[in-house]
């Protein structure tokens, strides 16, 4: 067969490796080889969703080259349910980041490569079956996001690149060391994730560290509360597109790690640890959610939100972990993943938006706009609707995620509720960013606004589609999730 | 050389045959000698100028003579020297890295007058460090130590101005003084032992006193050569003062030599009775080294003594590789591949170094009039930091792999601090690199040539590492 998952994971770095090869390319031609790289890969990424997964039956389209079988170690990678739909929604946001990134002029070669070689590391991430490939993919991404923010951010770039790196290669560590108790407890000694999943080979103390470490690393990527302060300045700091592929999907690393590793190769251990996790999860969302709503500055708001958003989806997993019955299990892991997939698009959209906002104001500042709904009413329209599917209105694509995970956290954690409250803030700040930005009566100095080019429909409109259908029709990405998890164990 | 003829003495007691054969397994170290000696004659026939191209050649070839050994495990001379996966992969990491590091000269030194000693040097010291890594015996120890510090001194003085001739007198005092413990102290092994070599050091079993002298004296000797904290102070006025080529190969050549040394000496050493014991010691140095070596680059101007700390706190980490000897199979592929790992990665760094500045304010904008040579500094500061997909990574990977299996995951996590904090000191390098150029340098072909080879192989190597496992396993 042919090796679709492979060719879709390096075509962007085939394109990365093209622009590096060709030093005379102007920034038109860098932009056009990074549209059709990663249109490319998300075309193969769609053949992989065609070819589809089979129902509980682990991964499937699985790729690998024995590297030395004595270590263990492989060339293997491959998709499930849970990774599926993140691959997809990371290739479509390469490509609407780099069909959105097509006016930057400066050393856009550079830029289109970083971009391109980070999103062969983010897609694999998702696909990697090996603890090692994860690993070296997981790195990658520190790389490559350090040199897209201390290259092309804003003012305080150097200081928020340095924070970011530094701080999540504090937290990714530890995973290494969780890699090696993995690989040393198990018999043969193997670094293959299946394996791992199948026969989780740690117990005892040994267990307990290896998850220690684990949640350290994801709770930092998550980010979770109180390891969650590399965030708003890496997001404040970063370029647009940036901020579309960090909080799009260099948060979902974590969570994809916190399923993959902590729940699926220490569940005992993560059963006992879940009543702490969840704690982690609901104060995580409050303080996100509340910490929101003090901001004024626009971008910085987007971005505490995500801390909120994805405070859900731990929780989603620690109630999966905690829960003794299957059905509720099932039940919030459905809407942790597909509250991954639906954070992606939505915050995606919204980062783009605040984007182009501040593309023509240089300001993110909430209290110098007004009325803009008016002057550039395909924006804020479009900001209105994303910011609706934010904030979790029925028919959007936060709705069927949130919902499913609050019901799970019901029966299991009936306390655990009070994280609702989450969703009454959040509707609360988005509704008065919205009228202090878009309503009221229009300002002078804003009036001569330039509404959204052809360019930015192309980068904005795919995402806030996705976010309608998915509210509207969830199914379509949960039957493949629900794939995956109702064979967990 | 004079290892070497010592070596053949011990021989001649054997068989014909024997002598043969054992010849035959020290190829790769006689072409080392012949090379040595090439190089001199060339300079006395003033002919300096063929020194380079004919060490070059020479140094290959004892590399391509090394690749038939490998899986060889076994002893030459009547077990006084090892032929053995350290020893072999130790030939094939530090003479191709004496080879750029000659290379790396040529500029420097090129129109000096003895030109061509500087090459012979070179090789003289690059087998005092193989007679380490292979050391069966601890007369091996000693002259291996004494064999590339003479080297060494005479390198890091060759400039000859106030600032490498106070570093190579502190490097010679220090060197002596230590040099001159440990050889008191190796006399209370031999006492206690009533041997030489290094297999009976087992029959310390019963002498704690004697062992705990000795092996403080090992410590001290094997230590400063290999600028493990706390007897590292000789290095960064050493590194400072020599030529940017000459830092650069101190820093790998006999630094790998000693370590493997020391690795020689711990596998023979019987296994503690208790909790405390040399593997303790080892990793109480390996976590003062690296932390030291760390913290004390964080706060450098010139990136010649920054890569100076920072080669002591890498020194460290391979130390965590001999605490794990004997308890974990890991150990000594994590030695190994670490050792490929860190020659390529730091000669790579200093060939930056030497062609575009040594300060970090020499180097602001180097990434952005220079690309090529940029992007291959990150890629070397990151494979120390030990970021996939470098070989540094898997160096690291192994030696923590190692810590863990010997039951030393405390040791691992201090490690993995380090590396954070390491990022911190490399970072201080490459932000300046994006920053604004001050002035634009171009560095000459010999530079350029250096630090290609070098940044393919921290690739290769991180690259198919695991690949390179199997063959050392």
């Amino acid at each position: 067969m042919f090796p679709l998952v492979s060719t879709t994971l390096f075509l962007p770095l085939v394109g990365a490796v093209l622009l590096v090869s060709l030093p005379g390319a102007s920034a038109r031609a860098a932009h056009a080889v990074g549209i059709a790289a990663s249109g490319l890969a998300l075309v193969g990424a769609a053949l992989v969703w065609a070819r589809g997964v089979p129902t509980g039956a682990g991964f499937s389209q699985v790729e690998q080259i024995a590297w030395i079988p004595s270590a263990g170690a492989a060339y293997r990678v491959g998709v499930d349910g849970i990774s599926l739909p993140l691959v997809v929604l990371t290739a479509l946001l390469f490509f609407v980041s780099l069909v959105f990134s097509a006016r930057v002029r400066e050393r856009a070669r550079s830029y289109v490569a970083l971009f391109l070689l980070l999103e062969t590391a983010c897609l694999g991430v998702f696909v990697a079956l090996d603890a090692i490939l994860f690993y070296v993919f997981f790195e990658v991404t520190l790389v490559g996001m350090y040199f897209v923010i201390a290259g092309w951010g804003y003012e305080e770039r150097g200081r928020a690149a340095l924070t970011f790196f530094i701080y999540t290669l504090l937290g990714s560590l530890p995973l290494l060391l969780a890699i090696l108790a993995l690989y040393l407890g198990s018999d043969p000694n193997t670094f293959d994730m299946r394996v791992l999943i199948a026969d989780p080979p740690l117990s005892g103390l040994a267990a307990t560290l290896a998850l220690v470490a684990m949640l350290v690393t994801f709770f930092v990527k998550t980010p979770v509360f109180p390891v969650h302060t590399w965030l708003p300045l890496a997001h404040t700091e970063a370029p647009t597109a940036g901020s579309v592929i960090l909080a799009g999907v260099l948060l979902k690393l974590g969570t994809y790690g916190l399923i993959r590793f902590a729940l699926q190769m220490t569940p005992d251990t993560f059963h006992e640890a879940a009543p702490i996790v969840a704690a982690f999860g609901v104060f995580s969302a409050l303080y996100g959610a509340f910490v929101a709503l003090a901001q004024t500055d626009l971008k910085r708001l987007v971005a505490y939100t995500s801390v909120n958003h994805m405070g859900y989806v731990v929780l989603g997993v620690a109630v999966a972990a905690a829960a003794t019955g299957a059905e509720s299990r099932t039940l919030a892991l459905d809407g942790a993943v597909l509250q991954m997939v639906s954070h992606g698009v939505v915050t995606g959209a919204l980062f783009l938006l605040v984007g182009m906002l501040q593309d023509r104001a240089h300001t993110r500042e909430m209290g110098d706009f007004g009325g803009l709904l008016r002057v550039v009413p395909v924006l804020g329209w479009s900001f209105v609707l994303a910011a609706f599917a934010s904030l979790g209105l029925p028919g959007l694509a936060h709705f069927p995620a949130e919902f499913q995970i609050f019901l799970g956290t019901l029966g299991v954690y009936p306390a655990a509720v009070v994280v609702v409250l989450g969703i009454a803030v959040t509707a609360g700040l988005y509704l008065r960013a919205i009228q202090r930005v878009f309503l009221g009566g229009a300002r002078g100095r804003w009036s001569g606004m330039k509404d959204l080019s052809r360019r930015e429909v192309l980068a904005a409109a795919p995402l806030l589609l996705l976010a309608v259908l998915i509210g509207v029709a969830p199914s379509l990405v949960l039957g493949v999730i629900h794939a995956a998890t109702v064979a967990l164990p | 050389m004079i290892a070497l003829l010592q070596g053949m003495g011990d021989g001649m007691q054997d068989t014909g045959t024997s002598m043969a054969r054992d010849l035959s397994l020290l190829a790769p170290e006689i072409a080392v000698v012949l090379t040595a000696v090439g190089a001199l004659v060339f300079e006395m026939l003033r002919l300096p100028r063929a020194a380079l191209p004919f060490t070059v050649i020479g140094l290959l070839v004892a590399t391509g003579l090394t690749v038939p050994l490998i899986g060889t495990e076994t002893v030459v001379f009547s077990g006084t020297f090892r032929v053995d996966p350290l020893s072999e992969w130790a030939k094939l990491a530090l003479l191709p890295a004496t080879v750029l590091c000659a290379v790396l000269a040529h500029p420097e030194v090129k129109d000096t007058d003895r030109e061509g000693t500087v090459h012979a040097l070179f090789s003289f010291t690059a087998l005092g460090a193989l007679v380490l890594a292979g050391a069966g015996d601890l007369m091996f120890v000693v002259l291996g130590v004494l064999l590339s510090s003479l080297g060494s001194f005479a390198l890091a003085a060759y400039p000859r101005d106030d600032r490498a001739t106070e570093g190579a007198m502190k490097f010679l005092v220090f060197g002596s003084v230590t040099s001159a413990v440990m050889i008191f102290g190796l006399t209370y092994l031999y006492g206690a032992t009533g041997s030489t070599l290094l297999s009976e050091l087992g029959r310390l079993e019963g002498t704690p006193l004697a062992a705990a002298v000795g092996l403080v004296a090992v410590l001290v000797g094997l230590g400063y050569k290999a600028a493990i904290a706390p007897f590292h102070f000789w290095a960064p006025d050493a590194y400072d003062g020599a030529p940017v080529s000459v830092a650069a190969f101190l820093s790998v050549v006999p630094k790998v030599g000693a370590i493997f040394a020391l690795a020689q000496v711990a596998r023979e050493l019987p296994a503690p009775a208790g909790p405390f014991g040399w593997p303790l010691v080892i990793a109480a140095l390996a976590a003062l080294s690296m932390t030291y070596g760390n913290l004390a680059a964080l706060v450098q101007e010139d990136v010649v003594r920054l890569l100076a700390y920072s080669s002591i706190s890498q020194s460290g980490y391979f130390l965590l590789g001999v605490v794990a000897l004997g308890k974990t199979d890991l150990a000594l592929p994590s030695l190994a591949v670490f050792a490929l790992a860190y020659a390529a990665t730091n000669v790579g760094a200093f060939a930056v170094v030497a062609g575009h500045g040594r300060t970090l304010r020499d180097l602001a904008g180097l990434g952005r009039y220079a690309p090529w040579a940029g992007g291959a500094m990150v890629v070397f500061l990151i494979s120390l930091v030990g970021i996939p997909p470098t070989a540094g990574f898997v160096g690291k990977l192994l030696l923590f792999g190692a810590a863990i299996g010997s039951g030393y995951a405390w040791l691992a996590v201090i490690a993995i601090l380090n590396s954070v904090l390491s990022l911190a000191v490399y970072l201080r390098v490459v932000v300046p690199m994006y920053g604004t150029p001050k002035e634009a340098r171009t560095a000459g072909l010999p530079v350029v040539a250096a630090w290609v080879v070098s940044l393919i192989l921290v690739l290769a190597v991180g690259l198919a590492a695991l690949g390179l496992l199997g063959a050392i396993a």
